[in-house]
């Protein structure tokens, strides 16, 4: 905790069991959530007529505000700026209270400032998304197995491609900078917590207060619009799309609050001794993944405020009949939506280049094009956002310069390939199941950065664009390569954050089942979209059935796999092989300190003195 | 990574955490600037799209400029006073209360144009076109900023009331607050210029 020194002036409560922050925890932040959810929907719903679709959509908007509002208050979020308002800062015991300081397992249930206690939240919030994400894919596959297939009716399909896709792209956001950036990276660079511990709780809890919202989309007829949520038909859709505009708002205010600290951590409480050009390239990597965000994801909230409106207040941002466009919506997604992608990609990324020097014992290959690799990534992307919008209509003249600006992005994604490879050039690599992720990524990434190059040209955009080719490319990049660096880094930081060893068999049985699964899946995919089968549709025709029916036996061994990796997960946790401090013999801080890791992770602040990828040189 | 040790320093001193909390702040500032950004992009793009004509309507009609700039002079006099106040400390009370103030009538001002705004057609409910709808989001984000800096100027206002806080950390924290309230001036005149001279 770095700011439990503030004491001065402050009036403390010499007994911290008389706080009211004592008596605060998840179970009254759903009581009093529920109560101003459910409060609200029913004073307001008191007033209006609920057959008119505006007013539905408003006393339901405005409730999963209060839902999401109230939880904060009953987790005690609010008692810390209330306390400063007044003049009264928290006593040191206070947060030593709210740091989990001696709480055991409750700790993971309160408004717990803890890095490490914030970490082990994300993880556990994400793997349950991405579980709930993977379902809705199976079911997706399951419809598509053949074609006339009537397992779920095509409204519900549409549903469930909107969510799988929402649900996705949330979780795969902060499926790396979540539990690492949270619980790894301030120990990675010699800090004692993050810059701002109350902030750190609030994003994850303001994360958590998203997920009922999103969920509760299914019981009001579902997300029809797909991820993209294009106008005018989100504004024209039912009820369940309030849960979409919810959930981004809230999640949009978590990102900011989250990018901020994490890239305030890294600026100003790296070690002594830790310049930047010994930062490790994680920590680099998450941090330009996070400082992206910062301005990237309010342009999505200004479309879905946009949204809301019209929804509820009868505007017509989007309406062309008065004054509105549908290009606008696309604009703004999109200037977010595109980033997004890199925000997603480079923790992940940088996660297997951390990973790779560690296992083939060689320093990383060219630091410094690393750096400007992902600098490069990072600056282009807010450059292309248009590329999405080719077959619009939207300025065609523009086309062209879009298109540059695209395939310009495979320069620094190139150099981040070499950084990699120069790193496993001549190595002798330690076959563990994060090194074998790094060698899954480079075929990945290949695949989907190649294809990436295609879409990015007019032309070819002009007959792929909208068919499962583009699904297939996207999952080649988020999936085999975004995901498979979270993986790694679950496994390569799994005994830092439990104690224990990953279950190595099942580790490898999970790998193999999702890597084959996965291109299975997806291979075959970019023939079915090449050949003309269009992405989001219930049904197709019987030419595509065998691809379809191979990339569903595919989509059926990734979930097997990711089963595995559950169960490998949660058995390891409770019972696995107890893990020495430093399992991988890696350079990083992190490998330091003890589990589990005290409360201000360094008994003494390390100074630090050589780059963390010294490997085979002689230490000073 | 090899590493050295030296002697266990729990407190980082006041000058470091309010340089740190300064960041923190202008990062969260960069985020609304795109949230900013991304409005004056939409009334820029609809306003030269101008979609059926649907901008401004025929029987429309724009806001007038001065009703803009009647909601930017509270946010410069409450920047102007709170930056005051950061340098001559014995006069901070007093004007932080200017600031406290200027602020409260900005947001009542504001509040009092949203719920008067002249602009939906009476018999369906829905805005007059672009202009109007923009006015709208723009409005909301001034009111929004207006209370967040509401909220910073009264605690500031109690806080400087109580000598017991500890001054070094309170004196980053005036500039960190300096920061939100130049920021919001900033937005509320871009935010002006653009409705009143895009049209």
């Amino acid at each position: 905790m770095t700011t439990l020194e503030h004491q001065v002036g402050s009036h403390p409560i010499p007994n911290p069991q008389k706080s009211l922050i004592t008596k605060l925890h998840m179970g009254t932040g759903l009581v009093i959530g529920a109560i101003f959810a459910f409060g609200t929907y029913y004073w307001l719903r008191s007033g209006q007529d609920m057959t008119v679709a505006r007013n539905v959509n408003k006393v339901l908007l405005i409730s999963m505000f209060m839902w999401s509002f109230g939880f904060m208050l009953g987790i005690g979020a609010f008692i810390g700026p209330f306390r400063w308002l007044i003049g009264k800062d928290l006593t040191a015991e206070e947060q030593l209270f709210l740091a989990g300081e001696g709480q055991g397992v409750s700790r993971y249930f309160r408004y717990c400032t803890d890095h490490k206690v914030v970490g082990i939240q994300y993880l556990v919030g994400v793997m349950a998304m991405l579980g709930v994400g993977g379902t809705l894919a199976m079911m997706i596959r399951t419809n598509l197995i053949s074609p006339g297939s009537k397992f779920v009716t095509p409204v519900i399909y549409n549903s469930l491609v909107g969510l799988h896709g929402i649900t996705m792209i949330v979780a795969m956001i902060v499926v790396s900078t979540g539990p690492f950036g949270n619980f790894i990276l301030p120990i990675m660079i010699g800090a004692r917590d993050m810059a701002f511990p109350r902030l750190n709780a609030l994003s994850w809890w303001v994360l958590f207060t998203a997920i009922p919202v999103l969920c509760s989309a299914w019981f009001l007829g579902g997300i029809p619009t797909g991820w993209t949520a294009y106008a005018p038909l989100s504004v024209q859709a039912g009820p369940g799309m309030n849960a979409f505009v919810a959930t981004i708002i809230i999640f949009a205010i978590s990102t900011a609050v989250a990018g901020a600290n994490i890239t305030a951590t890294v600026v100003t409480m790296r070690a002594k001794g830790m310049k930047w050009n010994r930062v490790p390239i994680f920590v680099i990597g998450a941090t330009m993944s996070v400082a992206l965000a910062i301005p990237a994801f309010p342009t999505f909230m200004v479309s879905m405020i946009m949204t809301a409106l019209d929804r509820t207040a009868g505007t017509t941002y989007f309406d062309a009949n008065f004054g509105g466009s549908g290009w606008l919506y696309a604009h703004l997604f999109w200037i977010m939506g595109h980033p997004e992608v890199y925000v997603i990609l480079l923790p992940g990324v940088a996660i297997l280049m951390e990973v790779a020097p560690v296992f083939v014992r060689k320093p990383l290959f060219s630091y410094t094009a690393a750096i400007l690799g992902f600098a490069g990534i990072a600056g282009l992307s807010v450059l292309v956002w248009a590329h999405h919008m080719y077959m619009s209509g939207w300025l065609p003249m523009l086309n062209g310069p879009f298109m540059v600006t695209t395939e310009m992005i495979s320069v620094p994604t190139g150099l981040i390939f070499l950084v990699i490879l120069g790193t496993l050039w001549r190595g002798k690599p330690w076959m563990k199941l994060p090194m074998l992720s790094v060698y899954a990524f480079l075929w990945n990434m290949l695949i989907g950065g190649v294809t990436g190059v295609y879409l990015s040209d007019v032309p070819a955009d002009n007959y792929l664009h909208g068919s499962m080719y583009v699904t297939a490319h996207f999952h080649y990049t988020l999936m085999g390569a975004a995901l498979t660096g979270a993986i790694a880094g679950l496994v390569y930081w799994f005994p830092k954050m439990t104690g224990r060893m990953l279950n190595e068999r099942a580790g490898y049985i999970s790998f193999w089942f999702t890597q084959i699964g996965f291109q299975i899946l997806f291979l075959g995919m970019f023939i079915a979209g090449a050949e003309g089968q269009p992405r989001r549709v219930a049904d197709y025709a019987a030419v595509y059935r065998n691809s379809d029916r191979i990339s569903t036996m595919g989509a059926y061994l990734i979930g097997t796999g990711m089963i595995t990796l559950l169960w490998a997960v949660v058995h390891s946790w409770r019972k696995g092989a107890i893990a020495p401090m430093n399992p991988w013999g890696a350079k990083t801080l992190e490998w330091t300190v003890p589990f589990p890791v005290p409360l201000e992770n360094f008994d003494e602040a390390p100074i630090i003195t050589s780059d963390p990828y010294g490997y085979g040189r002689s230490e000073k | 990574m090899s590493t050295e040790t030296e002697f266990h320093i729990h407190h980082d001193a006041p000058e470091v955490v309010g340089r740190r909390e300064r960041l923190g702040v202008r990062l969260l500032i960069v985020a609304d600037g795109a949230f900013v950004f991304g409005m004056i992009f939409s009334y820029f793009y609809l306003r030269n799209l101008d979609a059926n004509g649907g901008w401004l309507p025929k029987g429309a009609h724009y806001l007038s400029a001065a009703s803009g700039w009647m909601t930017v002079v509270p946010l410069v006099v409450a920047a102007f006073a709170h930056r005051m106040g950061e340098r001559q400390r014995e006069s901070f009370k007093a004007l932080s209360i200017v600031t406290l103030v200027a602020l409260l009538l900005g947001a009542y001002y504001q509040w009092h144009q949203l719920a008067h705004m002249p602009f939906i057609v009476k018999d369906t409910g829905i805005f007059e076109g672009g202009y109007a709808s923009m006015w709208l989001l723009i409005a909301g984000a001034n009111f929004f900023h207006f209370l967040v800096g509401s909220f910073i100027a009264l605690g500031l206002v109690l806080r400087a009331r109580r000598a017991s806080i500890d001054p070094i950390l309170e004196t980053w924290r005036l500039r960190t607050a300096g920061s939100w309230f130049t920021w919001i001036a900033i937005s509320g005149i871009a935010c002006a210029l653009t409705t009143t001279f895009i049209r």
